[in-house]
């Protein structure tokens, strides 16, 4: 029924009613604005506020496992995790656990549940040092200023992980976007067969990224010493990186394109044929601190380009 | 015996040999395809563990994966995080971890072939070799995991149709780069790392946050 208000199309204007003209879209406009605010008004009623705090050890786990719904992790000021859940409906509720040193949180979906009414929300501080292991079907997955393990796993997920240093980042989506930002000393790897990737500031000793159709996107100077691969089959690969980057970048497609941008002093030897075009080989800056860079694709473009200072 | 009845009669005997199986396998192409399929992959797993065996650490870690998946993990809380053989996923819950694993077997076999170029220059992939994968690629009951996929979250399947395009048209690229150059330790990575995207679709698709 609203519907057919909202959705009315126009009618044949005559002289008479042109002067409703204004006045019919401020109705439908205000019909509109009712009905959405009921709506509202009626989806916030069904909404459940649940919080939950543990006490933990040092270097606790936090597990959470959540169909349908976002998972936010934060720092806490203490050795505690509190849990904040915001539950679309009764058709879902939350089963959460100290087991050990580790709390376990689930989603556990009842009868009638669906992508919309079993949707759950988390808010949840835990301690800097804690490893999280967050899974979410649909969600959106953030972690954000720790220093334990991060573990983030969606098939659609959107994942943002920034400001964590000297822990293991692992990543996989299957069409989520990944947003990695400011990790440092990380040891971090991110598989996603179509959701693009994108790396700000991220260094550490192994930094690498497999992708079957995504994109990737690097931006950084790769840090001293590291190992970083980025592998797309399909996808385009750039690497953006100031003047002051040391690496020994090497890059190749096979049936797609590679540019750089960079002056490269060029390896004497190297394990394969350096096709014009399709691959480089060469080492920027100084030798002594270089990083390995390894840039590949099959029929994706691969640009490596020089951060524009300002 | 129901279709139902038979797969889950498959966790005790895989290859349908027991008498009310054979019953079944006999009228019901479809569940007949499956226990084929079921004996394919393991035939291809015993080839694989014949032709390298992984070093206990990769079978340690394998563990200590499935642990933290919570997989393996001993129960703490009344709600167990295991599948359960009793939902709409049925028996083959099980297979497409395992299929994962077994991706990831042939992932670590393409590896062990590339840590030494002066082996891999002289190696050429033989028909037995290929037997290995390519079932593995198209038997991998594909359209089983997309119907799967459609009766427990019906809105996923077109995601999961799409990137299963797309990750075999990334193996079997893949493939024909190594078949093109047996010697690329490149393209023998690149292979790798597609059965890894596989496994990992696989993985997803099992995902425990799955409803």
């Amino acid at each position: 029924m609203y519907g057919t208000v909202a959705l009315r199309p126009p009618l044949r204007e005559t002289e008479g009613e042109s002067s409703n003209r204004m006045r019919a879209p401020t109705i439908q406009l205000a019909a509109i604005s009712a009905v959405m605010a009921g709506m509202t008004v009626a989806s916030l009623a069904a909404q459940t506020h649940k919080e939950y705090r543990y006490n933990v050890g040092p270097k606790a786990g936090v597990s959470v496992n959540n169909p349908y719904g976002s998972v936010s992790v934060k720092p806490s000021t203490g050795n505690f995790v509190v849990i904040t859940a915001i539950l679309a409906s009764d058709k879902v509720e939350v089963d959460n656990a100290l087991v050990g040193n580790r709390v376990e949180i689930q989603s556990h979906l009842l009868d009638g549940a669906n992508d919309h009414n079993a949707r759950v929300d988390y808010e949840i501080l835990a301690p800097a040092d804690a490893s999280v292991t967050l899974h979410s079907s649909a969600g959106s997955l953030h972690a954000e200023k720790l220093h334990g393990d991060v573990d983030l796993e969606g098939a659609g997920a959107n994942v943002d992980v920034r400001d964590i240093t000297n822990a293991h980042v692992h990543v996989k989506t299957l069409n989520g976007p990944v947003f990695l930002t400011n990790v440092q000393d990380g040891h971090v790897e991110v598989d996603s067969l179509s959701g693009n990737v994108t790396l700000k500031g991220v260094n550490g000793p192994l930094v690498q990224v497999i992708s079957t159709s995504g994109a990737i996107s690097y931006v950084g100077d790769f840090g001293d010493h590291g190992d970083y691969r980025l592998t797309s089959h399909s996808g385009d690969i750039e690497a953006v990186v100031p003047d002051s980057t040391s690496a020994d970048v090497s890059a190749r497609t096979v049936r797609g394109e590679v540019h750089d941008d960079i002056p490269l002093q060029p390896k004497q030897h190297t394990s394969f044929v350096l096709k014009e075009g399709s691959a480089f080989w060469g080492t920027m800056g100084r030798a002594a601190v270089s990083s390995t860079v390894v840039l590949r694709s099959f029929s994706g473009k691969i640009h490596l380009r020089k951060r524009s200072e300002k | 015996m129901t279709c139902l009845e038979l797969r889950e009669s498959l966790v005790e005997a895989e290859d349908g040999s027991r008498p009310e199986q054979r019953a079944h396998l006999k009228d019901c192409p479809e569940c007949a395809a499956l226990v084929a399929d079921l004996i394919v992959i393991a035939c291809a797993a015993g080839e694989l563990r014949a032709a390298h065996e992984p070093s206990p650490r990769v079978w340690n870690s394998i563990e200590i994966a499935l642990r933290q998946e919570g997989l393996i993990k001993p129960q703490h809380s009344r709600h167990s995080l295991l599948p359960s053989f009793g939902s709409s996923w049925g028996w083959w819950r099980w297979l497409a971890p395992v299929a994962a694993l077994l991706l990831i077997a042939a992932g670590i076999y393409v590896r062990q072939h590339s840590h030494s170029p002066t082996i891999a220059r002289i190696e050429i992939p033989t028909p037995e070799h290929a037997a290995v994968s390519d079932p593995m690629i198209a038997g991998l009951n594909d359209e089983d995991l997309l119907q799967g996929i459609s009766q427990q979250s019906p809105a996923l399947r077109a995601t999961y149709t799409d990137n299963l395009e797309r990750v075999n048209q990334y193996i079997k690229d893949a493939k024909s780069t190594v078949d093109a150059d047996p010697s690329d330790e490149d393209a023998r990575r690149s292979l790798m790392e597609a059965y890894q995207q596989k496994a990992m679709l696989f993985e997803l698709a099992l995902d425990r946050s799955l409803p």
